[in-house]
């Protein structure tokens, strides 16, 4: 269980929660934590693992959404069937991304997924036709496991705990496996990987596939969860942002990160929302004001986040006690 | 072909107003290699300096320019000091993601003083329709191309015969080089960032009469605006002049053929296309983009 520990403690109180408390808000709450941060996750597998810091994933978690979302009313299919395609769909879309960025470094990078994910926002919300253009798309709500639909927030927090879960497992293997030195090294030094013989360019288009295979499932079950998809919100820049955000406070290139990111970041935006909702709607956005800031001086000060920060002292202060 | 010379002319209005915005963009990538993702926030800025003066005064937004060009210079000098400086040597995420966290400020600092209204300023010139070459004009949109011309010929202007300006190319052409004969390569940066602040919060100014003001209207000029400088080769000032012509074109002629709701697609089709087999822009030197400067 080495290196597990945050982990456990984590997932371990997201799982005992609903035994002890019942309350609908905080329920909610626990629910859009791990939503996020397994999205954030998902961000991490591309952005932080093979360093291909992406700025336009909003258009991966809006493929998710959209297939289940458009399967569900249009042909009745299972949410499950819409989250298969949906994936099916973004690893394409990742591999065609990433294959074509793939030269691109840093803002170019980021440059060319933001224009990829404003692509798809606007055939979204204009292509009324097999979309339903700018109005969005309302999720149908059926109750039971094959379609997704559960009245009980209980329920959600375990299938959600469970896409944490298996988010937090690829990130693991990502740290352990041979693959995911692979990947460390393009991501430090692209020549010497080269030279070493690591096919550098196929795994930094897997890994944004991977990536997007994952962040699409994100998207169905959020879809699923929230019963709307609005195309200026899930292909939003500010969505995109988001996964990034979550991911760099909390250390980037770890696997507790996204997780300790959207903990902070997601319990202090609902708390405000709570606060201020019924005063004026535009002071919600003070929680962005913070959150700009907090950025501004994570990557300043703390770059590797505060998992990675935080995991620094405690191995420091471990050689301490042992010497 | 009789709209021919009323897209030529819509075009070079068009492109003038995005060339200002760009050219700030691009002479603060090429001087201090740093892209700017907060720019489209200095706009949106500039947008609401000119709202609140003419609401509250009834002050005109061409006025304002005189109140506009010292502010957004002042303002890019603060913010260079408190936010940029710190990051200036470091690596791409964390300038990414420091331009990130200002852009994802500065709009909700908007959104929580002004809300998110859209808001508008109708001074009497955009009433006035002027008719150049059989297309119909309102004279902000005039006056807006020429005051954005004028700004951006004296921006070429300083770079090429003043001395700061040698010196600012100088810093670009090789930091380490102008370090070594002796020039204070932080103030450039700092000068390089307040004057490509001071250009976009004037072109938000020039802009306010003919869009909406909201907390979020930077992004889409910003978009166009990387768009603008992609093409024309991120640090090249005369390819952002080109490139923003181009945009200018597509945005017009995709519009008349296609309608406006699709023209978008075309220039961030066009934007991926020229990333992917000339990042360097079509005009700059190949291979640019590997480097990641």
């Amino acid at each position: 269980m080495r290196g597990h520990a945050l982990a456990l403690v984590v997932f371990g109180a997201a799982a005992l929660t609903p035994l002890v408390l019942h309350d609908g808000f905080f329920l909610d709450s626990l629910i859009l934590i791990l939503m996020w941060g397994a999205v954030s996750g998902a961000w991490n597998v591309a952005g932080g693992y093979a360093g291909q810091v992406s700025l336009g994933h909003s258009a991966f978690f809006g493929i998710g959404a959209y297939s289940a979302a458009l399967m569900a009313t249009r042909w009745n299919a299972s949410p499950w069937l819409g989250m298969l395609v949906g994936a099916v769909v973004a690893t394409g879309a990742g591999l065609i991304i990433g294959y074509l960025a793939n030269r691109l470094k840093g803002p170019y990078f980021a440059l060319a997924t933001i224009a990829f994910s404003q692509v798809l926002l606007i055939v979204a919300s204009r292509w009324r036709a097999f979309t339903a253009g700018s109005e969005g798309v309302p999720v149908p709500f059926r109750p039971g496991l094959w379609t997704l639909g559960f009245a009980s927030k209980v329920s959600w927090v375990y299938l959600v705990l469970g896409l944490a879960l298996a988010v937090y497992a690829v990130q693991v293997y990502l740290e352990r496996s041979r693959v995911g030195y692979q990947l460390a090294g393009v991501r430090e030094d692209e020549d010497a990987a080269q030279a070493l013989g690591i096919p550098s360019r196929r795994l930094k288009v897997v890994a944004v596939a991977a990536s997007a295979a994952l962040t699409s499932g994100c998207g169905t079950l959020w879809a699923q969860y929230v019963g709307f998809v609005d195309p200026f919100y899930v292909f939003s820049v500010d969505l995109s942002i988001r996964f990034a955000l979550n991911t760099i406070i909390g250390g980037i290139g770890t696997a507790m990160g996204p997780f300790v990111g959207s903990i902070l970041i997601t319990s202090l935006e609902t708390f405000l929302r709570a606060t201020f909702s019924d005063v004026r709607g535009g002071l919600v956005g003070i929680y962005l004001i913070i959150y700009g800031c907090l950025l501004i001086l994570v990557v300043r000060f703390i770059p590797r986040g505060l998992v990675g920060w935080f995991g620094e002292r405690f191995r420091a202060m471990g050689l301490h006690a042992r010497a | 072909m009789s709209a021919v010379p009323q897209l030529l002319v819509s075009t070079v209005l068009l492109g003038g107003i995005y060339a200002l915005i760009a050219v700030g963009l691009t002479l603060i990538f090429g001087i201090m290699r740093v892209v700017n993702f907060a720019h489209g926030e200095f706009l949106m800025l500039g947008m609401y300096l000119a709202f609140w003066a003419f609401t509250l005064w009834h002050i005109d937004p061409y006025f304002i320019l005189v109140v506009a060009v010292p502010l957004f210079f002042a303002v890019g000098l603060g913010v260079y000091a408190l936010v940029m400086r710190g990051v200036i040597h470091a690596s791409h995420n964390v300038q990414i993601f420091t331009t990130v966290g200002l852009s994802t400020a500065l709009q909700n600092l908007a959104l929580v003083f002004w809300t998110g209204d859209f808001r508008f300023v109708r001074p009497w010139h955009s009433g006035v329709v002027l008719r150049i070459g059989g297309g119909a004009f309102n004279l902000s949109q005039v006056v807006a191309f020429a005051v954005a011309v004028l700004f951006t010929l004296s921006l070429f202007a300083f770079m090429k015969w003043t001395h700061a300006g040698r010196v600012m190319r100088a810093t670009a052409q090789d930091g380490e080089a102008a370090t070594l004969v002796g020039i204070n390569t932080d103030r450039v940066y700092r000068l390089a960032f307040a004057i490509g602040i001071a250009c976009v919060g004037v072109a938000g100014v020039l802009i306010s009469p003919l869009y909406s003001v909201y907390p979020t209207a930077g992004l889409q000029f910003v978009l166009l605006a990387y768009v603008v400088v992609v093409l024309g080769g991120l640090g090249d000032m005369v390819g952002a002049l080109l490139g923003s012509l181009i945009v200018a074109a597509v945005e017009v002629i995709g519009s008349y053929l296609f309608g406006s709701a699709w023209k978008e697609v075309i220039y961030f089709v066009l934007f991926i296309a020229v990333l992917v087999l000339r990042p360097a822009g079509l005009f700059g030197q190949r291979g640019a983009e590997a480097l990641g400067v």
